[in-house]
């Protein structure tokens, strides 16, 4: 196999798997065909082509594939969509392992395109792009690669370095058609199915649960995946958001876990009010992600209203409906991938709860202790604030010490019969779950209502939004403050509220999430609403760009206009200088055509690589009736071309005029001499 | 059909033919097929990734038909012809192709609008040299075929389409007879035998002794002069002068047609090329010349020559007029 060949082989099956992988990344196709497709994958790219002796034997193979397959559909277990992606898969893992031939490469190709074509309806991931990009460029020069092999003669060397440098230029063209077409072909449809989500790769990391067990290690703190993004009105504009986003709240803690009191408050509504709201509502667009995992609805605190709730799936999104639980909760009524919703908080300062208006079972968790709490938590809580009544000095007061004299660690093992008293009394050390309980459980003892909150805290400012990370999830304490409501107190250093996770990741999974915000913002979500916006801004100025202090300079779209004019011209330069530039034929060389032309109606032609000069000698030795009107052009014309004496100002009309009556009178006679031929008796056998 | 008007025809069609025609492979259906669906999926579902991908697929549409154009553009063929071609045989063919700028990839070249079939192909053409294509061709018919043009074809870039465009390139080829075995004998020779001291045969005859030499392995042993072999002590070989030379002139008969003339043209032609092989001169007796008696390849030549041009004679006669 020569060097070229096996080039081309590389770059098929690295093409075939950028097309897989654009379909991987969704995350929903089966494990067991991620395993195949990569043995077959790594197996091709080593040169092993296993099924090249018997490829009609190892169809059936994929037979079996397939009955797997239909089975998984049939039973529900896969979406038929997925499982046709997976097989597709299949069929190039199966070409990718055959004899590589002319038709298995076209096969391999064509494998792909459909698997980049799934891929497009499981994912709208920013990889996906990424892996179609590389499949087109890929793919291309793998099959140009193919088409100059093949008419290249046995034993020579396929040029590759010139086939890449015509065909990067038309794959960069074909890109930047592909996105002219991509922007500028009319969405004819309204994007009825809505947006689709994949769960994409790796478990779901947060969510909430029905209880909060002390002990164990915090390794959530240490995630740096994304699990919400939102955006808020009015825009903070700040970097760090750094506020509570509530998921719910825990009020009974019986020495090991938090749990509450109550249960369902509304079964199905589609929109939750859960506490009267004011003019200065904080609004919020929520998008809760894959890696989220729960079906517990977070808001910033203090949630006032919730809904316009939508379920998104891999099919699509439908509305959903809400349901309010004890501790605040608020959770869709329909499981999906992920979701989106609107809120509605009041500023920080308090939730406006009042105690009288709290269900009864409430008030009195609001004060519950644990039977067997350590009496040294109260003592130390009685020490610590020393008479301070007041709610919120004495948290904030309990808040401070904990902070002092206790540290923040995520390296909590083992299982602890009091992990309370131990925070406090023996390790001294712990998570924010760990602070939140000593910090409520303390101002219980001292008798002031508070109760447990979890959720996140953070915010990380993304182009217009802000995200949330599954190291952010947190947990802190509301303590019940008279005519403000339940008012937060963090006991949690403020160092460690915040995701624990390498700074690099972090960073590195920001700007991913950056590029992924504008991918979504201009592929994914992009409609004919951007298309009219689009078509708008190129004839008048963006909206807003009237207040913004006007510019000397002349509008981008100028620029660009004057870019485009520029463009024009320079081709219309290049053609006419082409056109000028184009070697213009010898003055004799016109002569000679026109003596040509002239002599086609006597039948005299050239006979190919015959001159001038040939001719007329061949006339002459053949006695023909023109070879004396011939010969003082052809003498003129040598004289002209190559004898340095040009045809004077109207030499060549006379020569020319002096022929053509020549011919004119010989096509005459012979005419003539042609009817008086077909006029004359013919002899008759008698 | 005449000649003539077959030769007007040809240049109406050539006339009216498109200047480039495009032909979709069986990859390039298929991929059509798939660009088909995924447009068919883009208007259906609204998917934005759908639509990117389609716009992909079409621009590479657009991108290969431009890049193919730039293949064959200024793309100048001169033939360089071929040395015998008989009928029903392939025979080499060549092209001598060059271009003045830019680089080609991947071009075929055949014959266009003529019965013969076959084609050769470069892989890569780089500007400014000229590259001779070699190609194996087959004529289904003796005679001289007129040939009006070579049509250039690439696949490049991707294989998806074949793009065609033909130069017009005037020319004449002439098919021989197809070579066949002669199954009738030449009958009586007009002269003959006489000795022939030019034929390198001429000491393997059956006529006067010309001399001895010494028994190459491989020979016939009853050529050994025993009596001399015996006394030089090695085997002698006696020589003796050929006489066999004779004169044949072969004729086609006049009034033969179609299937009946060919077959003439091929056993005279199968006659000729034996009995010039052993030696012997052939002329040619046609209904419309006489080729004089000769010997040799050339001779062969020219009655191959004149054996493709029987029933053809109008076609010669304008040959010749315009040589």
């Amino acid at each position: 196999m020569t060097k070229g060949a096996r080039l081309r082989l590389v770059l098929r099956d690295v093409a075939s798997g950028c097309a897989f992988a654009s379909m991987a990344v969704s995350g929903q196709l089966p494990l067991w065909t991620l395993g195949l497709y990569g043995v077959a994958l790594v197996a091709a790219l080593a040169g092993k082509r296993l099924f090249a002796r018997r490829a009609k034997l190892t169809a059936l193979l994929l037979l079996g594939v397939a009955a797997v397959l239909a089975v998984n559909v049939t039973s529900g277990a896969l979406n038929l969509v997925v499982a046709a992606c997976a097989f597709a898969g299949l069929i190039s893992a199966h070409r990718l392992l055959s004899a590589p031939d002319a038709a298995t490469d076209g096969q391999v190709h064509l494998s792909g395109l459909l698997m980049v074509a799934g891929g497009a309806a499981l994912s709208g991931e920013l990889v996906y792009g990424l892996f179609l990009v590389a499949f087109g460029v890929l793919a291309s020069v793998a099959m140009a690669l193919g088409v100059v092999e093949a008419a290249v003669p046995e034993g020579e060397p396929v040029p590759v370095r010139a086939v890449l440098r015509p065909l990067a230029t038309g794959v960069t063209f074909a890109v930047a058609g592909a996105m002219a077409f991509f922007i500028l072909f009319p969405r004819l449809n309204w994007n009825m199915t809505g947006p689709r989500a994949a769960p994409g790769l790796g478990p779901a990391t947060t969510g909430f649960s029905n209880t909060v067990r002390l002990g164990g290690a915090g390794t959530i703190k240490d995630n740096p995946r994304i699990v919400l993004r939102a955006t808020l009105s009015p825009d903070p504009g700040v970097d760090a958001l750094n506020s509570y986003w509530v998921g719910r709240t825990y009020d009974i803690f019986d020495g090991l876990e938090w749990t509450n009191a109550g249960g369902v408050r509304r079964e199905r509504e589609p929109l939750l009010t859960l506490r009267p709201g004011g003019d200065n509502l904080i609004h919020q667009r929520v998008e809760l992600l894959p890696a989220y995992g729960g079906r517990t609805l977070i808001a910033l605190e203090t949630p006032s209203r919730l809904g316009n709730a939508v379920a998104n799936g891999s099919t699509g999104s439908r509305r959903t409906f809400l349901q309010e639980l004890a501790g605040g909760e608020a959770r869709f009524l329909e499981a999906g991938l992920s979701y989106a919703y609107e809120a509605y908080s009041l500023p920080p300062g308090g939730s406006g709860d009042t105690f009288r208006r709290l269900p009864s079972v409430e008030q009195d968790a609001l004060l519950a202790l644990p039977e067997a709490l350590d009496p040294r938590v109260s003592q130390t809580a009685a020490r610590v604030l020393n008479g301070e009544r007041e709610p919120l000095a004495a948290a904030q007061k309990l808040a401070a010490w904990l902070q002092r004299e206790h540290a923040y660690t995520l390296e909590l093992s083992g299982e602890r019969e009091d992990p309370l008293a131990d925070f406090l009394f023996e390790r001294k050390a712990g998570h924010c779950e760990h602070f939140a309980t000593a910090l409520t459980l303390m101002l219980r003892t001292q008798g002031i209502r508070a109760r447990l909150a979890t959720g996140f805290f953070g915010g990380e400012r993304v182009n217009e939004g802000y995200i949330l990370r599954a190291g952010d999830a947190h947990a802190w304490t509301h303590v019940l403050v008279p005519e403000r409501g339940f008012v937060t107190v963090d006991a949690t250093p403020p160092a460690h509220r915040t995701s624990q996770g390498s700074r690099l990741l972090q960073r590195l999974l920001g700007l991913y999430e950056a590029l992924e915000s504008r991918w979504r913002n201009s592929v994914v979500d992009y409609s004919f609403r951007d298309q009219v916006d689009v078509a708008r801004a190129l004839v008048r100025p963006p909206k807003g760009s009237e207040n913004t202090e006007r510019s000397r300079l002349p509008p981008p779209r100028a620029w660009g206009a004057a870019l485009l004019a520029g463009m024009v011209v320079y081709a219309a330069w290049r053609l006419v200088t082409r056109l000028a530039g184009r070697p213009r034929p010898h003055e004799a060389t016109r002569f000679v055509d026109l003596v040509e032309a002239i002599l086609l109606p006597a039948r005299l032609f050239r006979a190919e690589g015959e001159t001038l000069e040939d001719l007329d000698a061949r006339l002459a030795r053949e006695g023909h009736p023109l070879a004396p009107a011939l010969a003082p052009v052809t003498r003129r014309y040598l004289e002209a071309r190559f004898g340095g004496r040009p045809l004077r100002q109207g030499e060549a009309e006379q020569l020319i005029r002096a022929l053509q009556r020549a011919v004119t009178a010989h096509v005459r006679l012979e005419a003539q001499r042609a009817r008086a031929a077909a006029s004359e008796p013919r002899a008759r056998a008698s | 059909m005449k000649p003539r008007l077959k030769q007007r025809w040809a240049r109406l069609r050539a006339w009216l033919r498109p200047p480039r025609t495009l032909k979709v492979t069986r990859i390039g259906r298929t991929y059509l097929v798939v660009t088909f669906g995924v447009g068919l999926g883009a208007l259906n579902t609204g998917n934005n990734l759908l639509y990117l991908l389609l716009g992909l697929l079409l621009s590479m549409v657009v991108v290969s038909g431009v890049l193919s154009e730039r293949c064959i553009r200024d793309i100048s063929v001169r033939r360089v012809g071929t040395d015998a071609a008989f009928a029903g045989e392939p025979f080499a063919f060549r092209w001598a192709v060059s271009r003045k700028q830019g680089h080609a990839f991947a071009l075929t070249f055949s014959e266009a609008d003529s019965p013969l079939t076959g084609g050769g192909g470069v892989g890569y053409l780089p500007a400014n040299v000229e590259h001779v294509v070699r190609a194996n061709l087959i004529a289904p018919r003796r005679g001289p075929l007129r040939l009006t043009g070579v049509s250039v074809t690439t696949t490049w870039p991707l294989g998806l389409f074949a793009k065609t465009r033909v130069l017009p390139l005037e020319g004449l080829l002439l098919i021989y007879p197809k070579r066949t075995y002669a199954c009738q004998e030449p009958g009586d020779a007009e002269r003959g035998p006489v000795g022939d001291s030019g034929n390198p045969r001429r000491n393997d005859g059956s006529g006067d002794v010309t001399g001895l030499r010494e028994l190459a392995e491989g020979e016939d042993a009853r050529r050994i002069h025993w009596l001399k072999s015996a006394s030089t002590g090695k085997l002698l070989r006696v020589e003796r002068e050929r006489e066999e030379r004779r004169t044949w002139v072969l004729t086609v008969e006049a009034g033969l047609a179609d299937e009946a003339l060919e077959r003439r043209c091929e056993e005279v032609a199968a006659l000729a090329h034996r009995l010039l092989d052993e030696g012997h001169e052939v002329g040619l007796n046609t209904s419309d010349r006489r080729l004089r008696s000769g010997a040799g390849s050339a001779q062969e030549k020219r009655i191959l020559r004149a054996l493709a041009w029987l029933g053809f004679e109008g076609a010669r006669e304008e040959e010749e007029e315009a040589a």
